[in-house]
C-alpha cells in the first residue's frame, strides 16, 4: 500500500485512527501490529511471511544477545550478532541481488546461478518472483537492532509484540525514514497522544502529500519525455531540462513520501527522525549527503563507516573505507550496474573533497560552492535515472554539448508548460517558503494555515482520484 | 500551537478524511461515467484465491477511484488547475490555442509500418478486378495546425498522408485529401473550423461534405448534393471522446448538424444494417444516440461488420467502403451517388473481402481510413487476404 492513494488516505487511514484511538493503551501496539501487516501484505499478500520471519529471527537474537552478555559470553554475543546480520543480509541478497547476481554472471559466461522466476509458496501455486517492497529499509532497521542491543545502545524488548511493531511500523515501512531501533526504544513502550502533536502531523503529513502529488508527479512527465528521447535526438538544454525535472521529482517524491511518514507517526504518538533538510542547498557533495536520505546516510556511518576505522586512519585506509562504504550505498539504491556507478561517482567526489577539494571549497565564494554542489549531485542523477549503460553516454554528452544542438521545439514546448511548476519546484526546494511562514504574525498564521492545508488537501484529492500518473519510485529500493 | 487550535485543525482534518470514506460507502455506485465516455469499475467481494493473488487488491484500488465520490468534479478540478498551470495538455489531449478546441494526441509510426500497412492496400488492388481507391482523412491536428499550441509534439503534420500515397501501387488509385481538410482558404466558417468537431476526433457533417466531394472528384464522378445551406441542427450538446479525456469541463459542447435528410434527398434512400450477421432495417440517422454520451452514433448507428445502404434513384453502380467510423457521417452523401454502398469493417468482420466484392457484384472499393486509425489498426492484414 502506498500512501498517495485514495484507498489508503479515505479507507485505511481513518479505519487505523478509528480502531488504534478506541483501543485501550496497552492494546495499541498490537492493533498497529495487525494494520501493519494488512498495509504490509496489501500489495504482495505472501510476503507477509518474511515479516514474520524477521519478527521471529531478529527478536530471538536480540534475547540470545542479551543472555550471552548476562553470563559474560563475548564470543556467544558476537556469534548472535554476526548470525542475525547474515540472515538479515541474506535476505536481502537473495530477494533483491539474486537475479542481478545470477544475470552478470550469466553475461560473462560464468552462469551457474540459475535465474529464478518464480518462487514456491506454501500452498504450492508459485508466485512471481519480485522485490518485496521496502526490504531494503526494514532489513537495514532490524539489523541495527541486534547490533545495538550487542554496543549495549539499545534494550533488549522481550514482548514479541512491541518488537513485530517496531519492525513492521507502516509509516515508514516501505520508504524510510531508516529508523534505527534505540530512537524508537522509549516510544514503543510509552508514546504521549496529544491534539498538538496530531495537529503538526496532519500539518506534516499533507506538506508531504504536496510535494508527492503536486509538485513531483508534475515534473515526473517531463523527466519521461526525455528519459524516452533517442540520444541522437537530445539536445543540451533539453537533456538539462530532463535531469532537473527528475532531480526535483525524486526528491520531492522521496521527502514527500519522509513528510508523509513523520507526519503519520505523529498522528500515531511517534516522533521519528527527519530525512531531507534541503538538500539542493549544499556547498559540497559531503554536505549533499549530509541532508539527503539522512537516515540512509547515518546508517552507514554508523554500522560500516565507523566500524570500518572511518576517517580516524592513514589516508589510504581512509579511501578504502570510502570506496566500500558508497560502493554498498550505490547497490543499496537498486540492483543494477548503473547504481554501483553512481555511488562510485560520489566515492570520487568525496573522496577528493577530503583529500584536498573540501579546503579549497571551504575557501571559495559561497556562490561557487553552491553551484558544485548542486551540479555534482544533478549530474549524478542522470548516471542514477538513465539505468541503460547504452543510453546514459549519450544523455550525459548531450548535457555537455555533444548532442543535437543546443534546443529544439520539443525543448520549446516543454519549457512552456513546465515553466510555473519548475519555478514552484526550485522555490520550494529552499527554504524560502518556511522562513516568510514563520516571520508572518501568529494571528494571520492561524487564519491562513487553515485554508492552506484545506486547499493542498482538496488539490492533493483531485490529483489522486484523476490518478493518471502516481509512479512508486522506490520498488527498486 | 495551542490546544484549542489543534482540536480544530485536527477535526477539520478528520472531517475531510472520514466524510469521504464514508461517502464513499453511502453514494450508489455508477455503472458508467458520461463525462469520460466510460464504464467505471465496480466492486466484486473478495475470495480467498483473490486475495491470495493480490487480484482483489489491484482491482479495489481501481474501484476505489473510479467510484470517488464527486469523481467527475475531482477529475475537472485537476485539469483546470492543470490549465492554470500553464499546460497546454492534460491527460495527453492539448487545449488548442482558440480556448475552445480539443486535440488527442497523434500516433505516428515508422516508415517501415506504414510500409507495411500500405503494401496491404496494394495487395487489394491486385486481388481485385475493379477500381480500388484509397484515401485517409487528416487528423484534425493535421487540419487546423494553426490551433495546436507552438512545438506540440505528437501531431500530424500529414507526414503519413503525403508517405502513404507515395508508397500506393499501380492498382490503387490515391484520393489525397490535405489541401481540402487542411488549408482554409476564404471563408473559415465554411472549411476550417467546422470541419471537425471541437470536443471530438471525427470530422463534421461540413467536413464529410469536403470530403464526398474530393472523393466524387478522384472516381471522376460529378456531385450531385449541395450543402450547407440544406444544413439541419439535430443536436446542440455534443460532448465527443476527446473532451472525455481531456477533463476540459469548461469547453462549451458542439452542435451536430445533418445535411443529407434521413431516406436521402429523394427520400427513397433505405439502409441494412448487419449488427450481428442478421440483416435488420434500420436508417441514415439514429435519434435516440443523441440522448446518450457518445452522439456520434447518430450517424448509421455506430460500429458494425457491415452496412448496406441502397438508393434506386442513383446513377452510379455498387460501392465498398472499407470503414471506420469516419465513413458513417459520410455515408449519406456517399447515398445520393451510388445504387449501393457497402460499410465493411474489418474489425468486426471476417469475411473475405475478394469473395464479398465478387458475391456481390461490386464494381468499385475504396479503403477510407482516419490517419490515426490506419497508423494503429490491427486488422489490415485482412485487406491482403
Amino acid at each position: 500500500m502506498i500512501f498517495s492513494s485514495p484507498y489508503f488516505l479515505f479507507l485505511y487511514f481513518p479505519a487505523v485512527l478509528l480502531l488504534y484511538y478506541i483501543t485501550p493503551l496497552r492494546g495499541r501496539n498490537l492493533v498497529l501490529l495487525i494494520v501493519n501487516l494488512i498495509f504490509y501484505g496489501w500489495g504482495e499478500p505472501v510476503y507477509v511471511l518474511i515479516m514474520f520471519l524477521s519478527i521471529a529471527i531478529d527478536y530471538s537474537h536480540g534475547r540470545i544477545v542479551t543472555r550471552c552478555k548476562a553470563k559474560g559470553n563475548d564470543r556467544g554475543a558476537r556469534m548472535a550478532v554476526a548470525s542475525s546480520v547474515v540472515f538479515n543480509l541474506l535476505l536481502l541478497g537473495f530477494f533483491k541481488y539474486w537475479n542481478f547476481i545470477a544475470g552478470s554472471l550469466a553475461a560473462v559466461g560464468a552462469g551457474f546461478l540459475p535465474v529464478i522466476e518464480r518462487l514456491p509458496t506454501p500452498w504450492g501455486e508459485p508466485i512471481p518472483f519480485t522485490l518485496p517492497i521496502g526490504i531494503s529499509f526494514y532489513t537495514f532497521q532490524t539489523m541495527s537492532y541486534t547490533i545495538d542491543v550487542y554496543r549495549g545502545d539499545a534494550r533488549c524488548q522481550k514482548n514479541i509484540v512491541t518488537f513485530g511493531t517496531f519492525v513492521t511500523l507502516f509509516p515508514q515501512l516501505i520508504a524510510g525514514p531508516i529508523i534505527k531501533y534505540k530512537d524508537l526504544d522509549d516510544q514503543l513502550e510509552h508514546r504521549d497522544h496529544s491534539f498538538e502533536k496530531f495537529a503538526s502531523g496532519v500539518q506534516r503529513f499533507i506538506i508531504g502529500a504536496c510535494k508527492k502529488v503536486l509538485l513531483a508527479n508534475a515534473l515526473g512527465p517531463l523527466w519521461d519525455v526525455y528519459l524516452a528521447t533517442p540520444g541522437e535526438q537530445l539536445t543540451t538544454l533539453g537533456a538539462w531540462l530532463g535531469i532537473v525535472a527528475f532531480s526535483l521529482q525524486l526528491y520531492f517524491d522521496f521527502s514527500g513520501y519522509s513528510d508523509m511518514a513523520i507526519g503519520l507517526g505523529r498522528m500515531l504518538g511517534f516522533e521519528f527522525l527527519e530525512n531531507f533538510n534541503y538538500p539542493y542547498l549544499s556547498k559540497s557533495a559531503s554536505e549533499f549527503w549530509r541532508r539527503w536520505h539522512i537516515s540512509l546516510g547515518s546508517w552507514f556511518r554508523e554500522y560500516l563507516y565507523f566500524p570500518l576505522g572511518g576517517s580516524r586512519v592513514g589516508k589510504g585506509r581512509m579511501v578504502f573505507n570510502l570506496l566500500i562504504v558508497w560502493a554498498a550505498t550505490g547497490i543499496w539504491h537498486g540492483a543494477s550496474w548503473n547504481f554501483l556507478l553512481w555511488g562510485l561517482y560520489w566515492f570520487v567526489w568525496i573522496g577528493l573533497e577530503k583529500l584536498f577539494l573540501g579546503r579549497w571549497l571551504d575557501k571559495a565564494p559561497a556562490w561557487l560552492g553552491h553551484v558544485y554542489g548542486v551540479v555534482v549531485a544533478v549530474v549524478g542523477w542522470a548516471i542514477f535515472a538513465v539505468e541503460d549503460f547504452s543510453a546514459m553516454g549519450p544523455y550525459l554528452a548531450a548535457m555537455f554539448g555533444f548532442g543535437a544542438g543546443a534546443l529544439d521545439g520539443m525543448f520549446l514546448y516543454c519549457l512552456r508548460n513546465y515553466l510555473s511548476i519548475l519555478i514552484v519546484a526550485v522555490v520550494a526546494a529552499t527554504p524560502l517558503a518556511a522562513k516568510v511562514w514563520r516571520k508572518l504574525p501568529e494571528r494571520v498564521r492561524q487564519v491562513v494555515f487553515p485554508v492552506l492545508m484545506m486547499a493542498g488537501l482538496v488539490l492533493t484529492t483531485a490529483y489522486l482520484v484523476d490518478g493518471t500518473y502516481n509512479p512508486f519510485l522506490y520498488f527498486r529500493f | 500551537m495551542n490546544k484549542k487550535y489543534s482540536i480544530f485543525i485536527t477535526v477539520l482534518f478528520c472531517m475531510f478524511i472520514f466524510g469521504f470514506g464514508i461517502a464513499h460507502f453511502i453514494v450508489p455506485d455508477r455503472e458508467s461515467s458520461e463525462q469520460e465516455n466510460t464504464n467505471l469499475s465496480q466492486f466484486k467481494a473478495p475470495t480467498l484465491e483473490t486475495l491470495r493473488s493480490g487480484e482483489f487488491m489491484e482491482k479495489f484500488e481501481k474501484y476505489y477511484n473510479d467510484q470517488f465520490p464527486l469523481r467527475d468534479q475531482w477529475v475537472h478540478l485537476k485539469a483546470r488547475s492543470e490549465w492554470a498551470l500553464g499546460k497546454q495538455e492534460n491527460n495527453k489531449v492539448y487545449f488548442g490555442t482558440d480556448g475552445r478546441t480539443l486535440f488527442a494526441h497523434f500516433t505516428r509510426i515508422s516508415r517501415e509500418d506504414l510500409e507495411r500497412r500500405v503494401s496491404f492496400v496494394n495487395k487489394l488492388g491486385e486481388n481485385l478486378d475493379v477500381p480500388v481507391y484509397f484515401s485517409l482523412v487528416p487528423d484534425k491536428s493535421g487540419a487546423l495546425p494553426y490551433l495546436l499550441p507552438d512545438n506540440a509534439p505528437n501531431v500530424d503534420d500529414n507526414s503519413t498522408i503525403q508517405q502513404a500515397k507515395e508508397l500506393c501501387g499501380e492498382k490503387v488509385s490515391f484520393i489525397d485529401m490535405t489541401d481540402w481538410l487542411g488549408n482554409p482558404s476564404g471563408d473559415e466558417e465554411l472549411m476550417g473550423i467546422s470541419s471537425f468537431y471541437r470536443t471530438d476526433h471525427h470530422w463534421t457533417s461540413m467536413g464529410a461534405y469536403w470530403g464526398y466531394v474530393v472523393l466524387m472528384e478522384g472516381m471522376g464522378r460529378d456531385i450531385h448534393v449541395l450543402a450547407w445551406d440544406q444544413k439541419a441542427l439535430v443536436s446542440d450538446s455534443f460532448y465527443g471522446t476527446t473532451y472525455s479525456a481531456s477533463g476540459a469541463g469548461w469547453v462549451e459542447p458542439d452542435s451536430i448538424y445533418t445535411i443529407v435528410p434521413e431516406g436521402g434527398t429523394k427520400g427513397r434512400v433505405t439502409v441494412t444494417r448487419y449488427p450481428e450477421g442478421k440483416p435488420i432495417e434500420g436508417g441514415l440517422y439514429y435519434p435516440e444516440k443523441l440522448e446518450v454520451k457518445d452522439k456520434y452514433a447518430y450517424f448509421l448507428g455506430g460500429n458494425q461488420p457491415l452496412c448496406v445502404i441502397r438508393n434506386p434513384d442513383a446513377a452510379g453502380g455498387k460501392l465498398l467502403v472499407v470503414r471506420d467510423s469516419y465513413s458513417d457521417s459520410l455515408a449519406p452523401f456517399l447515398a445520393e451517388e451510388f445504387q449501393e454502398v457497402h460499410l465493411f469493417d474489418l474489425r468486426y468482420n471476417n469475411m473475405s473481402l475478394k469473395k464479398y466484392v465478387e458475391e456481390n457484384g461490386i464494381d468499385q472499393v475504396l479503403v477510407l481510413y482516419s490517419s490515426n486509425n490506419f497508423n494503429t489498426d490491427q486488422n489490415l492484414f485482412k485487406l491482403g487476404l
